[in-house]
């Protein structure tokens, strides 16, 4: 098992480096470090500024210089904030981190509800039901979906039961004034709903086409013929086999949300990782974008890794190595 | 309206400042300087309406006005409140305006050195008087200590890294208030300066929430999570406000420092030719752009200077020569050897009245300007293409490399005195050799002009500054360099909780009397 991650782990850091660089190059040619000063009345605060941060440099050497920084523990400083680059991506990593291990806990017990439940009663009501609301799901557009919760499950409640505060906030994760874990839990909901809903809507059929599979597979079969309860039969051997996909589905899909929440982000005025690699972008601030790209590729690797190991667990017949 | 001592409110804030080292290159936030600049760093001169205009006046840093002795050398005397200190309860004292200049003239990431690099020396014959001697005129002194950056404390700054102790936040200050906290990402909460020396706030404490999405920041107001917000006049906050918002009042100030002009690149065909240029100004109707974008909210007139309001006694109306006017388009473009073809656009030794208009895309407000542009420029006989980009390339490249026919984008002052030279002087037009900085970015170079401008930013009697800067205007007016549209106004809505006399400073932002904010009651 530990040669097994740490090769894995190796293999990573090529591609992360190439990555990185790519990035790198990409941003530096089609972003700009200096537009903030570009529209100000002092016309030598370019020339300074590009001098400060060797911008006059050619690009494989500017990045030369921050990898040999980087790999020292120095992650640099941020062109944009002039602060520490690591001041910026570890917190943002852990406003990220909350709402990912709470929408997708949340999404995998849903999902894995509804779609165990469709694919056992399949083309009943309940599982024609569940599929049009999960292509609901998948269609709509989380800065859509993120106003439309506000509206219906904040603005509206607040408005006809006359209270002076919304039910559920949306703006950030704790009010002004600090509060306690049921503030936190007001301002987590709608957040993690927004992002709860697009998660289930896909997880749950792919959760249930794993379970019709394993409902129809010859063991289930035997299992039948040999009088195990339906209930047992379900929950024993279907969903067991399922889960192993299923994790693996999850885990990837939870890697990959680090760095994709930026418009759940955006509207709920939380600082995680999506909103810092916008404000980044924009600014061509490749100081920060470089190594936060290697944490996220780092995050998903991870999560890649607890994926293989998770599915190993599940099924014996896996093993790694 | 009556309020109350104590309280707390919350306002909303579109953008988070980059850092609060107000003077280092990672500054230049403009809501930065609203909501921790203004409130906690002093400053000489601030602006003040006086009959009817924009005029700096000194504040209560200072014992008397400051001094000004012509020269040359031309030198300025301030001579410092006794009473004003700063929050630890030292004095702020001539040693502060000397670390200040020094810091910003000789700093190496530096903003903005306009005027300290004309800065000579700092004398400091006593704690409370500072003179600045300086190597060369600079007519523009008001704005020392005052526009883009105020007085820093030599002694918590002086032989320290400046930068470290300021930029995530700092809790001294010489305002009425302190920065309590600034969590990134998420608020900034100020609190009183207890040792202020002028008129002590009224609410305990301000927090501003940063909300960057517009629709969710205005759900926030309607369901009093926000107190306040000073959304920018983009059209979908202008929609939420006509929408209607229960339990709020709200300012619409058209009297702001931001110029939306229709830029003409000077030197790119077919704008090089002044006539050209007059022709299309001719076909615009302003007025009419001006009223479909701010109409509901009672803005209908559009600019008639190249000097924004904040400057508005420094300008002319010139530009209201051009009122539309298809006749004079003809008799233009005649005279110029165009001829209307049968696509009813002039066309001229085979060449078509076609061209570009640019600006960053995704502005909703400019891209319905292009679209109105496009429909009138039309009628008039030229065809409009759009050619968009993202903000980074249009002014990190189109822009500084002269890669655009006309575009759209706006001119800020950020302080009542006059600066025409840094936007229309041909030695801030960008080029390769000055790595493409300078703002002229419509490489302007009117015949004439740079001595008007020269004299301007040199003279230091307020009489003939006011008569060369209105000269600059004409110039450019009559050369048809550009063309003003609109004024953006400022907007402030406020829940009616509460009270206090709430104004909009076009230099300092909405907040910069939040000392006098109260809860209603």
């Amino acid at each position: 098992m530990f040669a097994y991650v740490a090769r894995r782990l190796l293999y990573s850091v090529p591609v992360i480096l190439v990555a990185s660089f790519l990035l790198f190059w990409a941003v530096r040619v089609t972003f700009d470090p200096l537009s903030k000063l570009r529209g100000g009345r002092d016309p030598g605060a370019l020339a300074r500024a590009a001098e400060r941060l060797g911008l006059g440099q050619p690009i494989p050497y500017q990045y030369w210089r921050w990898l040999t920084q980087f790999v020292t523990g120095d992650w640099g400083v941020s062109s944009r904030t002039a602060g520490s680059v690591q001041g910026l991506i570890l917190p943002a990593l852990g406003t990220t981190l909350q709402l990912i291990v709470w929408g997708v806990l949340a999404a995998a017990v849903i999902a894995l509800a509804v779609g165990a439940y469709s694919a056992v009663r399949q083309y009943s009501a309940g599982d024609l039901v569940f599929t049009g609301l999960s292509y609901l799901g998948v269609a709509m557009p989380p800065f859509w979906l993120g106003l439309i919760l506000i509206q219906i499950l904040a603005a509206w409640p607040q408005e006809l039961l006359g209270l002076t505060d919304p039910p559920l906030y949306f703006v950030g994760l704790h009010s002004p004034d600090g509060g306690g874990p049921l503030d936190y839990a007001r301002h987590l909901v709608l957040p993690v709903l927004t992002l709860t809903v697009g998660l289930v809507a896909s997880w749950s059929r792919f959760t249930r086409a794993t379970m019709l599979d394993a409902l129809t597979s010859e063991y289930v079969r035997t299992a039948r013929a040999k009088g195990v309860p339906k209930g047992r039969i379900v929950v024993r051997h279907a969903l067991r086999t399922s889960l192993g996909p299923f994790v693996s589905v999850t885990a990837v899909d939870a890697g990959l949300l680090f760095g994709g929440l930026v418009v759940t982000e955006q509207i709920f005025a939380i600082q995680g990782m999506g909103r810092l690699f916008l404000d980044s972008l924009l600014t061509g601030d490749v100081f920060v974008l470089v190594p936060w790209t290697l944490v996220i590729g780092l995050v998903v690797i991870v999560f890649n890794l607890l994926a293989d190991i998770v599915y190993a667990v599940l099924d014996p017949r896996v093993r790694l190595g | 309206m009556t309020v109350r001592q104590g309280g707390s409110i919350v306002i909303g804030a579109e953008q988070e400042p980059d850092c609060t080292d107000w003077i280092a290159s990672c500054a230049g936030s403009i809501w930065g300087t609203f909501i921790m600049d203004i409130p906690t760093i002093p400053r000489v001169f601030e602006p003040k309406k006086v009959n009817g205009a924009w005029t700096p006046v000194a504040t209560n840093v200072m014992a008397s006005e400051p001094e000004l002795t012509a020269g040359p050398p031309q030198k300025i005397t301030y001579r410092i409140n006794p009473d004003a200190v700063w929050s630890d309860g030292q004095p702020i004292t001539s040693a502060d305006f000397e670390y200040t200049a020094l810091a910003i003239r000789d700093g190496k990431d530096v903003l903005n050195r306009t005027g300290y690099s004309h800065i000579a020396k700092v004398d400091t014959p006593d704690p409370k008087t500072a003179v600045v001697t300086f190597s060369t005129p600079y007519a523009n002194w008001k704005g020392l200590f005052s526009d883009s950056s105020g007085l820093l404390p030599s002694h918590l700054l002086a032989d320290k890294d400046r930068s470290a102790l300021m930029k995530d936040g700092y809790s001294w200050s010489g305002g009425p208030w302190k920065i309590e906290s600034w969590t990134k990402g998420a608020s900034v909460v100020l609190v009183p300066n207890e040792n202020y020396w002028g008129e002590k706030p009224k609410l305990d404490k301000v927090t501003f929430q940063f909300t960057a999405d517009t629709a969710a920041a205005f759900q926030a107001f309607k369901t009093g999570q926000l107190d306040a917000l000073y959304p920018t006049p983009q059209l979908d906050s202008i929609d939420q406000i006509l929408s209607g918002l229960p339990n709020a009042d709200s300012i619409v100030d058209p009297e702001s420092g931001n110029l939306e002009a229709v830029w003409f690149n000077n030197t790119k065909p077919p704008f090089d030719s002044v006539t050209f240029r007059q022709a299309v100004s001719y076909a615009l109707d302003r007025k009419a752009i001006v009223t479909r974008l701010y109409g509901a909210l009672g803005v209908t007139e559009p600019a008639q200077s190249a000097h924004t309001p904040l400057v508005g006694r420094y300008g002319a109306t010139d530009f209201a020569q051009y009122a539309p006017d298809l006749g004079k388009v003809g008799t233009l473009m005649q005279g110029d050897g165009w001829a209307k073809g049968s696509d009813g656009i002039w066309a001229k030794a085979g060449t078509r009245a076609k061209f570009t208009v640019s600006t960053m895309t995704g502005n909703k407000r400019r891209e319905l300007t292009e679209q109105i542009l496009q429909e009138q420029l039309r009628t008039a006989g030229f065809e409009l293409t759009i050619d968009n980009t993202s903000a980074g390339d249009l002014f990190a490249s189109k822009l500084p490399k002269g890669d655009f026919q006309m575009g759209l984008w706006t001119l800020v002052d950020t302080f009542p005195q006059p600066s025409l030279e840094a936007s229309f002087s041909s030695s801030a037009i960008p080029t390769a050799a000055n790595g493409y900085s300078g703002l002229n970015m419509s490489r302007i170079d009117v015949p004439g002009l740079d001595q008007v401008l020269d004299t301007a930013a040199s003279t230091l009697e307020e009489d003939k500054r006011i008569e060369v800067s209105r000269q600059a205007d004409k110039l450019l007016a009559d050369s048809a360099a550009l063309l003003p549209l609109d004024v953006i106004p400022n907007i402030l809505l406020w829940n009616r909780k509460i009270g206090g006399p709430l104004a909009i400073d076009p230099a300092r932002g909405p907040f910069w009397n939040l000392a006098q904010w109260g809860l209603v009651g």
